[in-house]
């Protein structure tokens, strides 16, 4: 009688568990690679200057207007320097590494990145598909028009890049940002004397160190100690190829 | 007493193995993956629209200076109304004949655009039109945003179809959502073939 029970219970639980192994091996497989992704450099801060254009001082200057504008409008926007395209056109390039960083608010998708490729020659103003409707095709095509490719031509990246910068903010609606007046004229920007050197490192640690104060106390997160840029990530946004490129 | 309540353990237990398989399985992943490729799919619908939606403007404005090329015109005009007026079954992205269509429809629209903006070339007036440079940005930013939603698209077809047609997705599949079918996709060399990069 037992033995006749216990049987197909038996059967029924070895077949259960197969089943169960097959959905286990199925969930911790997940699903498979699809194409392959660029390999990205770290989001280290606003400005991730991974092509070394911009000097330390400049660079906090961008950042300050950068982290303003976020407070301000809760918008994020990024700039980017990279070494290398790794063969992607820069269009291609720009919204992956928007949607891996996930600049911008999520749902809402309110991220904007400058990227400067300076190898391929190439410079993009992404749009996020929340700000799609301001930082139009037109108006970013301009703004590479107009204010960044004349300094790029000269080999001015600096100037081209704050530029940009400042006219993008201005399109989403802040205007803090003032360029021009930090920066030298063009062909300068190395001839730096001793005096004015110690002056920007002084500057330099006293503005870092007074935004990194208020950044801890914002957040309240330990994470952001531990990073030396002040503690910035994307906050969940996507993009979808909206704003244009420039080539010089 | 003991030889009793032995089976209805294993019973119980049986029962536990089936929920905790099941929601291991989960059931609805392809209803989910379903509606991520509807949701892909209008996504590249909305932006193959707003690409139509463009070409009168930028007709008009190339003919006002470039009557002549009136071949290329027509084409790109031709192109546009055969995209725009091909009627979408509701099945398309089952349907290869449809799909293969509507794909030769926009590869062709495409394919007259880019013909247009490389005669556009000649007319240096044009080129350096507002008017023109604004649309002509658009245009770009619109072939840009197509091949975004085409690879989304493709992306959320390979999920769709990989859960369908693998176990165990195939016998929940089989079982409860007995309806759904593999879907149609882009082949990428279409892609790569349609928007050919114009410099300027």
């Amino acid at each position: 009688m037992a033995r006749c029970m216990r049987y197909p219970v038996s059967a029924a639980r070895a077949i259960c568990s197969l089943a169960l192994l097959l959905c286990v091996i199925h969930v911790v497989a997940g699903c498979p690679a699809i194409a392959a992704e660029p390999k990205f450099p770290p989001l280290t801060g606003r400005v991730v200057d991974d092509a070394a254009l911009l000097s330390a001082p400049v660079r906090e200057r961008i950042t300050g207007w950068l982290a303003e504008f976020e407070r301000a409008s809760k918008r994020q926007l990024v700039v980017v320097t990279v070494n290398d395209l790794q063969g992607y056109p820069i269009e291609d390039f720009g919204y992956r590494l928007g949607r891996a960083w996930g600049i911008g608010e999520k749902d809402k998708n309110t991220g904007a990145i400058l990227l400067v490729a300076p190898k391929e020659r190439a410079v993009r103003i992404e749009a996020g598909y929340g700000l799609e409707g301001e930082l139009t095709d037109a108006i970013s095509r301009a703004i590479i028009d107009q204010n960044i490719l004349p300094a790029f031509k000269q080999g001015n990246y600096e100037q081209g890049i704050v530029n940009g910068t400042a006219a993008i903010l201005k399109v989403l609606g802040w205007n803090g940002a003032t360029p021009g007046a930090m920066i030298a004229a063009p062909g300068g920007k190395q001839e730096l004397s001793p005096l004015s050197l110690l002056i920007f490192i002084i500057l330099f640690f006293v503005f870092r160190f007074g935004r990194h104060g208020i950044f801890t106390g914002r957040r309240g997160h330990g994470v952001w100690g531990a990073r030396s840029r002040g503690g910035f990530s994307g906050r969940g946004g996507s993009f979808g190829g909206g704003g244009a490129s420039g080539r010089w | 007493m003991n030889r009793i309540a032995f089976p209805r353990a294993s019973r119980i237990l049986l029962a536990l193995f089936f929920v905790v398989g099941l929601s291991a399985c989960d059931i609805n992943a392809v209803p989910r993956y379903d509606e991520d490729t509807k949701a892909a799919w209008s996504e590249v619908l909305n932006q193959y629209q707003r690409r139509a939606d463009l070409v009168p403007n930028l007709v008009e404005t190339v003919a006002g200076y470039a009557r002549q090329e009136k071949e290329t015109l027509t084409a790109v005009v031709e192109a546009r109304s055969k995209a725009t007026q091909m009627q979408l079954p509701p099945d398309i992205l089952n349907n290869p004949e449809a799909f293969k269509q509507f794909q030769q429809n926009q590869a062709a629209l495409g394919g007259a655009l880019a013909r247009l903006l490389l005669v556009v070339e000649k007319y240096p007036d044009l080129k350096s039109n507002q008017n023109f440079l604004a649309l002509q940005s658009q245009l770009e930013g619109t072939e840009n945003r197509i091949s975004v939603a085409r690879r989304d698209y493709i992306l959320s077809v390979q999920k769709y179809n990989t859960e369908l047609r693998t176990i165990p997705g195939r016998w929940v599949a089989g079982v409860l959502y007995p309806d759904a079918g593999v879907k149609q996709t882009f082949d990428i060399a279409e892609q790569a073939k349609e928007a050919p990069k114009v410099k300027f």
